[in-house]
This record gives C-alpha cells, sequence and structure tokens, in this order.
C-alpha cells in the first residue's frame, strides 16, 4: 500500500459512520475548519436515513416526518442548523398531524398541526373526536398541549446553555416540576376522557416507549414540536438530507469514504490515537466520533480491549436497547385516491389502546397490534409514477423479540408479520391491498443490521424512561466519556431516536470533542 | 398558570438522576456484545466470499454446469444470482450468473450452489469460465444477489416461466426448490430455443417435471422432426399454457424481452404481475436511446480518485466506467451490471457521461450530484471520478 496511499498522515477527526449524526458531527467540526475523515461501511451517506430503487420507482427507506424543520418564516432548530451550514433541502409540508384508529372503541380522528405553536386546531380535532359538547374537553386539552410547549422552549433554551439551579426554576418552572415525572402521571392530572388520551398517545411508537415510562419531556417536546409546527420531509426523500449533508461536508475539504469500515479504535495511554480501517490501513487522529454503538465499540472495538474501564462496561450493560423496526414498504398500481387512502400518516391500534400489551407483544415475533401507516404520495404528489403510490406499514419490535432469527426461519417470521400487517390494513382501508402490489419490499431488524451495522438491528438507540431519563442524561453526560478523544453520535446518545434528535446528537458529538481538544491544550480551536 | 396539581416535588430532576445512578452501580461489568440479529445479516449478507469448483458437467451444446462448494454458503432465494470474480492478467471483474441450483442445497454437510454458462458470441467472461475453470480452483463469489424471486405476498402462485437460451437456469433453480416442498408454487416453463441441441440442462429439467412443474420447450429454428410447439413464446402460446391468474417471470436475452414484452401487452396481462430479470448491457451502446452520434469509437483519460490517491487510465467510449476500471485492475463492487442494485455507485467529479436510459435505476438526488452506477455509465469525455478505496 505504500505507493498507493489513501489517506493523509494525520487527521484532526475521524468519524466512523456516515448517518445524520455522523456528517452531522462532520459539517460542525469542518466549520470550525478542522481536517476530518468520515468513514461510512455502506456506499451510500444516511444510514436509515436512505431510499431505494424497486422497479425503475424510488422508494422511501424510513423516514415518516421529520420534526424540529418548520416553515421559513419561523425555522425551527433543525432548520435553522442546515441553513447555517449551507445545506438547502426541499421541504415539503405533510399536511395533516395523524389519523388515529381504534379497531376496539371504533375511535377514528384526523388531526392536523397548529402553526407558529398554536394548538387551536389539534385541541380542537381531539376535543371533536371526543364527543366534546360544551368545549371543557377542548380547554383541557388546548392547556396540556400548552404546557407541552412551555417545556419544549425550555428545553431548547437549556440545551444550548447553562443555568442554576434557582435559575431554572424561575425561568423555567414547568420544565423544573414536571422533570420527575412520566408522561402519564402528567397527562393523568388534566382528567381527560380516554378517547382524548387514547389519541394524544398515538405518537409514542415515535419514541419507543408507552407513555407510563415515558419521560414526560420527551413527551412534550414530541408533542409540541409535531403538533404545534407541523412536520416535513424532504422533496428526494430522506436521501436527498443524507446526501446534501455529506456533499456539502465534502465541499467543506471533509474526507468522506464510503464502502470502508472502522474495525477498531487504537487507544494510547487512556487516549485515543487513531483507527484502523477495513482494508487493514491505520490512519492517525487523538479524536474520533464513533457512530457505532457504545456496545459495539466497548465490546470489540476499542484496541487494546484493557483500554476500555469498568464503567464503560456498566455504562452499556445499564442501558436498554431502543426498538427496531419491522417495516412492509409497497408500491401500489393505483392512484392513493383510487385505493381509497386519504391521509399520510396513520396510527392504528386494531385491537385497542392497550398500550401495555401492545408494547409487550412488540418484545415477541409478532404479530404487532400497533402499526402506523404511510403513503408518501399524500404529502408528495409526484413521489411516483401517475397511477401508483407508495405505502409503508410499520410497527417497531423490541430487539429481543428477532434474538431467534436465523438464516433458515427468516423468510417466514418476515412473511408471517408482513401479512398479518397487509390484512389488518386492507380491512382498515376496505380494499384488498394484496391485488395492488406491484414492488414490495421488507425491512426487519436484519436487514438495519445488514445494512448500517447497528447493534441488534436498533434503530432507536437506548430506550427513553423514567431509569434513563433524558434530564438525568444531561446532568451525568459529562462523567461519561470514559476514554479522552473519543465521543459518540447516533441514536444512542443523549437526545435519543428519530432523524431531527440524530442530527442534535451528532452536533453534541462534535462540540464534546471541541472540548476534549481545548482541556487537551490543542491550540486554535 | 395553575399547574394542575401533578407538582409532586421540585426534586424530581434529582430523583430521575437518582434512579439513573442507581441502575449503574448495579449493572455488570461483564463484555458481552451477544448480537444474534448481526450474526443472522451477516451469513445472510457475507459479501464477496471464497469458493471452490467442486464439479464441471456438460449441459448442454457450448454449455457447463459448473458447482461451487464452500463451508458456509448464504441461504439466498430461488432465481436470484451470484457474481464470480475472475482475474485475467491485469484485469479484475466480477460477472453476474443466475444460480440453477435449489437454496436448499445450501445446506446440509456439503453446501454448493451451481452456475450453467453457454458460450454467447461476445461473452468474454463466460468464455473465460468455460475455458478456464477447472476442478479445485477458488473464485471470490458473491451469493444470493438480485429482486428476481418469486414474493408470496406480491406474487401468484402460479408461475409462468418464460425462458430463452441460458435464461433457463433460475427456473430450474425454482424447479428444484418446488420439488423439494420448500417453496409453495406451481411453475410452467415456456422455454424458447432455436433448435433442440441448443437446448441446456435438458436431462435436469425432465427429471423435475411433476404435478407442479411443466415444460414446454418452444424451437423457433427448422426442426422438421420436431412435433412440440414450434415458433416464438407468442401470446397464443402463452395464453394456452399459462394459468388464468399467473405471476410472468421473463428471463432471456434482451431480443426477448422486447419480443415477450409485446406478447403479454396483447393478452392485457396487468403490470404487477410480469417480472423481467435484469437484461444486462446492449452490445452496441451506441445504438441506445439518445447515445450522441459522434465518438463511439474514442479513446478517454479516466482520472480515478481513492481517497488522496490519484489514478490515471484509459476509457473506450464503447465500455462502461466499470469495464474500464476492470480493465486496469482497479476493483470495484459490481453485482447486476444493469444499472439496477447500486452496488457500482460512484461520483463523476467532471467531463460528460452517457447513461443507458433502460437500466437507469438511480436515486433522484444522486442524479443531481453526478453519483452514477459505473456498469451503465459511458463516458463521453475525458473524465474524474471518485471511487470507493
Amino acid at each position: 500500500m505504500s505507493d498507493n496511499k489513501h489517506f493523509k498522515d494525520r487527521y484532526d477527526a475521524v468519524v466512523i459512520g456516515g448517518a445524520l449524526a455522523g456528517c452531522a458531527s462532520a459539517l460542525t467540526l469542518a466549520k470550525k475548519g478542522l481536517d476530518v475523515l468520515v468513514v461510512e461501511q455502506h456506499n451510500l451517506p444516511g444510514g436509515v436515513a436512505t431510499s431505494f430503487v424497486r422497479g425503475g420507482v424510488e422508494i422511501e427507506g424510513s423516514l415518516h416526518e421529520m420534526m424540529s424543520i418548520g416553515p421559513k418564516d419561523c425555522p425551527l432548530k433543525i432548520r435553522k442548523f442546515f441553513d447555517e451550514m449551507g445545506v438547502d433541502i426541499e421541504w415539503l409540508r405533510v399536511p395533516e398531524a395523524y389519523r388515529f384508529v381504534d379497531g376496539e372503541k371504533g375511535t377514528d380522528a384526523l388531526i392536523h398541526p397548529g402553526t407558529h405553536g398554536n394548538f387551536e386546531t389539534p385541541a380542537h380535532e381531539i376535543a371533536q373526536a371526543c364527543g366534546d359538547r360544551d368545549g371543557s374537553i377542548f380547554h383541557k386539552v388546548l392547556d396540556l398541549l400548552n404546557l407541552c410547549n412551555r417545556v419544549y422552549e425550555s428545553v431548547n433554551v437549556l440545551s444550548v446553555t447553562k443555568m442554576s439551579k434557582p435559575m431554572m426554576l424561575l425561568k423555567h418552572p414547568d420544565f423544573v416540576k414536571t422533570a420527575g415525572c412520566s408522561a402519564k402521571e402528567v397527562i393523568d392530572t388534566f382528567n381527560l376522557p380516554e378517547t382524548a388520551v387514547d389519541i394524544l398517545s398515538a405518537y409514542w411508537i415515535y419514541v419507543g416507549n408507552i407513555p407510563e415510562n415515558l419521560p414526560f419531556t420527551i413527551y412534550a417536546v414530541l408533542m409540541a414540536d409535531y403538533l404545534g409546527y407541523g412536520s416535513y420531509i424532504p422533496k428526494k426523500f430522506s436521501h436527498e438530507m443524507s446526501l446534501k449533508m455529506a456533499e456539502r461536508a465534502m465541499e467543506m475539504g471533509v474526507q468522506m469514504e464510503f464502502g470502508m469500515r472502522a474495525d477498531k479504535i487504537l487507544v494510547e495511554n487512556g487516549h485515543v490515537k487513531g483507527v484502523r480501517l477495513s482494508n487493514g490501513e491505520e490512519v492517525r487522529s487523538d479524536y474520533v466520533i464513533c457512530s457505532a454503538y457504545p456496545d459495539q465499540a466497548y465490546t470489540s472495538m476499542i484496541e487494546p480491549a484493557d483500554a476500555v474501564p469498568e464503567g464503560a462496561l456498566k455504562f452499556v450493560n445499564a442501558k436498554t436497547l431502543g426498538v427496531t423496526c419491522f417495516s412492509v414498504v409497497m408500491l401500489l398500481d393505483q392512484s392513493a385516491e383510487d385505493l381509497g387512502i386519504h391521509d399520510y400518516s396513520t396510527f392504528y391500534a386494531p385491537k385497542g389502546m392497550h398500550l401495555k400489551e401492545i408494547f409487550d407483544e412488540y418484545g415477541t415475533e409478532g404479530p404487532y397490534n400497533y402499526i402506523t401507516s404511510i403513503c408518501t404520495n399524500l404529502a408528495n404528489p409526484s413521489a411516483s409514477p401517475e397511477g401508483t403510490c407508495i405505502y409503508s406499514i410499520t410497527a417497531l419490535p423490541k430487539p429481543e423479540a428477532w434474538l431467534n432469527v436465523n438464516e433458515e426461519n427468516y423468510e417466514e417470521m418476515t412473511r408471517r408479520n408482513a401479512e398479518y400487517f397487509i390484512d389488518q390494513e386492507s380491512e382498515r382501508l376496505g380494499v384488498n391491498l394484496r391485488d395492488h402490489i406491484l414492488e414490495i419490499v421488507y425491512e426487519t431488524p436484519v436487514s438495519v443490521a445488514h445494512f448500517t451495522g447497528a447493534y441488534r438491528g436498533s434503530i432507536y438507540g437506548y430506550m427513553h424512561s423514567m431509569d434513563d431519563h433524558i434530564v438525568a442524561r444531561l446532568q451525568m453526560s459529562e462523567k461519561e466519556n470514559y476514554i479522552q478523544g473519543l465521543a459518540f453520535a447516533g441514536a444512542h446518545q443523549i437526545s435519543g431516536d428519530g432523524m431531527g434528535p440524530a442530527v442534535t446528537n451528532g452536533r453534541k458529538a462534535a462540540k464534546i470533542i471541541l472540548d476534549m481538544m481545548e482541556e487537551d491544550g490543542k491550540e486554535g480551536f | 398558570m395553575k399547574v394542575n396539581g401533578f407538582l409532586k416535588d421540585v426534586g424530581g430532576a434529582s430523583r430521575v438522576t437518582k434512579a439513573r445512578e442507581e441502575k449503574y452501580q448495579n449493572a455488570s461489568t461483564v463484555s458481552n456484545a451477544y448480537d444474534p440479529i448481526g450474526k443472522t445479516a451477516r451469513l445472510l449478507h457475507p459479501g464477496r466470499i471464497p469458493m471452490r469448483v467442486t464439479e464441471i458437467r456438460d449441459a448442454g451444446k457450448n454449455a457447463k454446469t459448473i458447482r461451487l462448494s464452500a463451508d458456509h454458503i448464504p441461504y439466498f432465494k430461488a432465481g436470484q444470482f451470484m457474481t464470480v470474480e475472475i482475474k485475467d492478467g491485469e484485469s479484475i471483474a466480477a460477472r453476474p450468473y443466475s444460480i440453477s441450483s435449489a437454496p436448499y442445497e445450501t445446506r446440509g454437510e456439503h453446501p454448493y450452489v451451481e452456475i450453467t454458462v453457454k458460450k454467447k458470441n461476445n461473452g468474454y467472461i463466460s468464455g473465460f469460465l468455460l475455458e478456464n475453470a477447472k476442478e479445485g480452483d477458488v473464485y471470490q463469489c458473491e451469493v444470493g444477489l438480485g429482486e428476481f424471486h418469486h414474493d408470496q405476498i406480491r406474487d401468484s402462485r402460479y408461475i409462468t416461466a418464460l425462458a430463452g437460451g441460458s435464461g433457463i437456469t433460475p427456473f430450474v433453480s425454482m424447479a428444484k426448490e418446488i420439488r423439494s416442498g420448500r417453496l409453495n408454487a406451481d411453475l410452467t416453463i415456456l422455454y424458447g430455443s432455436v433448435n433442440a441441441d441448443d437446448i441446456i440442462l435438458k436431462d435436469e429439467l425432465e427429471h423435475l417435471v411433476s404435478d407442479h412443474v411443466r415444460v414446454i420447450h418452444v424451437l423457433s429454428g427448422d426442426n422438421p422432426e420436431w412435433t412440440g410447439e414450434k415458433g416464438f413464446l407468442s401470446a397464443e402460446l402463452i395464453a394456452k399454457y399459462a394459468h388464468d391468474d399467473s405471476t410472468f417471470m421473463i428471463c432471456g436475452p434482451r431480443a426477448m424481452h422486447s419480443y415477450v414484452k409485446e406478447q403479454l401487452e396483447k393478452l392485457n396481462i396487468e403490470k404487477r404481475r410480469i417480472r423481467y430479470d435484469v437484461p444486462g448491457q446492449p452490445e452496441d451502446i451506441s445504438l441506445s436511446e439518445g447515445y450522441p452520434a459522434a465518438g463511439k469509437d474514442q479513446v478517454f483519460r479516466l482520472i480515478v480518485r481513492q481517497g488522496i490517491h490519484k489514478t490515471v487510465i484509459p476509457a473506450k467510449a464503447s465500455e462502461s466506467i466499470a469495464a474500464a476500471l476492470e480493465r486496469a485492475g482497479l476493483r470495484i463492487h459490481t453485482a447486476c451490471r444493469s444499472g439496477s442494485c447500486g452496488v457500482c455507485r460512484i461520483k463523476v467529479i467532471s467531463g460528460d457521461y452517457y447513461v443507458n436510459p433502460e437500466n437507469d435505476g438511480r436515486r433522484g438526488a444522486d442524479k443531481d450530484f453526478n453519483y452514477v452506477h459505473a456498469c451503465s455509465t459511458y463516458p463521453l469525455s475525458d473524465l474524474c471520478i471518485k471511487l470507493n478505496i
């Protein structure tokens, strides 16, 4: 290889993984003038934020809706970051928040988001679905959503500023008062009818835990962002977002290599010294941002293995892995209108909103009884050729549900779950989807593991829960950098799952590295 | 604003922090990365694996079946293809072959796959394998690729296969899998050849005929003694043999694809019931739609950037960028060779190029940033590309 050198002698930082978090890290570091190498094992950027082509038609791989974008005149956090970095994405607004259908109670509610943090529209629609006569339900729902919004605003301030506890209590009382509560505990204090609670719980699947064990802080951010500002998708699928981030990073001087895996993170005297790549080449750098799960890094990537402190192993063993995904993605041979599909996004509980049972079932091989469907064309009419539409059906099983999967039973497990999904949705829609399938793709924990290398195929990092609370994560974060020079970027970091949070996690990792550089006395950063 | 009485304590934050700290203190210090899901993913998609030729046998005129063995072979789907990497002098080139053995034959004590290769007029690589492959040779192979397979949810259980030439191979795999009871489908194969002695895998096909597998040979040449079906795979012939609710699967030369397409249109077959195998590249790219008239005999300078390394190689206008790289001994990961799977995605940094519109499986945003699939992209000027290391 001596006459065939592919890498510089040294980089200021190496980023392992070119998904959204890795790209956000690279952009942030490059903006500071650092010399950055990104290695991505797949031949595309984005991780699960990607698309694929079947039968000549491009199909979204995973994105349901992006949060924290907001309209041009009221940009939210992620749109602002992209603007600041010069990443110019064509965003399409998703028309509704969601349709919620409960097959047991018969609830069927179509909810639209408000704009600019006004929640009257969704509050009104939720109240109507509960048969609100005197406006009392409307007011309670509105109060809850406004509380969510105040907590959301506090989180946005507190994530970029440090503040004393008395000052925090003074300026962000709702945040402080709800920090120790689960979403259910807070929602219960509003004395809402059960149907309203069901509708207000529909988004739980986007954060991978049920309200009973979900920090209210996370619930508040989710509800305020989606219902107060609406959601967006990129016109050319999430691949547009991933590719534009990667291209912009390269334009800023980042070296980005696809089809290249980092096998080892080299450590000397407790400090990162470089990485060893899958082609055997070693690259020197004192700083590494790793997108692989800490479980993978601490158990098989750090070299030598005894450079991993006990605390790091406790850290990963104390964590509960977040959910993975099971999706059936189809190209159908008629337009959405002709098939009677009217909503972009639907949450469907065919056997009722028994969330505990539903979530327990997510821990089994299936079938799953909380499903979310997306018809891309209803937010992006030109997404597929005229007379066709793209329809996906998704559940988010826990990784342990698929631990018995092997080469021989994989197809059967996949087919059984896919058939159940298609039949449930066919019944709800009143059209036999099986008679309309032009193309079908199955996304499973195994295919996620294959394409992204994610530990056990998990796409949600570590589960948001009352014993791994975002507020606690923030308070303890400084103690959790176990190896000097190493930071992590991905759903497994503080902000957790989702494509918006992935970007935030990537920026945070870059910030950690910049702080470490300062501690190490590196000049000029 | 009144907070509805949920305020238990302002110490909520410390409570959750304490809960988290306790969980950490009680956690195990054992290094454990038990990941059967990742393991299954690697077993199904191991990438290139070395495979040894363990048997070569005749499969008809100018055709041989080559058996390749390895300790572990991924459990592919009947109808899929594999690639075999050939080294000839400087050049390294991988080519796709439909697998003619059945998925179940990758299980058991002596796992193997088989490909059946027929000599084509211009098939440099297929010719190379036919002439050079011998027992004991080791080739780098990638097994279980492509979307040409039966899907129990999408497709009818009645498959009508329309095959031509060596396009019979994926259907032999399906027939074997059906006979073994592992594929729940009913297969009618209409197999077009010119003359009787052009039929490949004839004996194997005969053995596979059963309640759920039928084989109808159709000869287009002048064969006075032939009592079977004659002519092409016409609408009339298809209507005669196909089940009313068939999924049609088509594999054969490009000319056959377009002929069969017309016939199926005549029969008003729904689009969702028609599936084509990847067609490969046309023999003469200059005849493809939109190819600029001038310049098909030119040779251009291709600058190849891999990381900070730079190489300059020649690239013929008549050959794909993938072929130019292979000729120069620069390995590029390819699979379908039809512009569809995208594993040979590269970035064109500068220069003009032509993409065959029939074989253009690129993503929309990729087109905007000059990412192309090297197997179906042809240089129209000097080029600079970024290739994976």
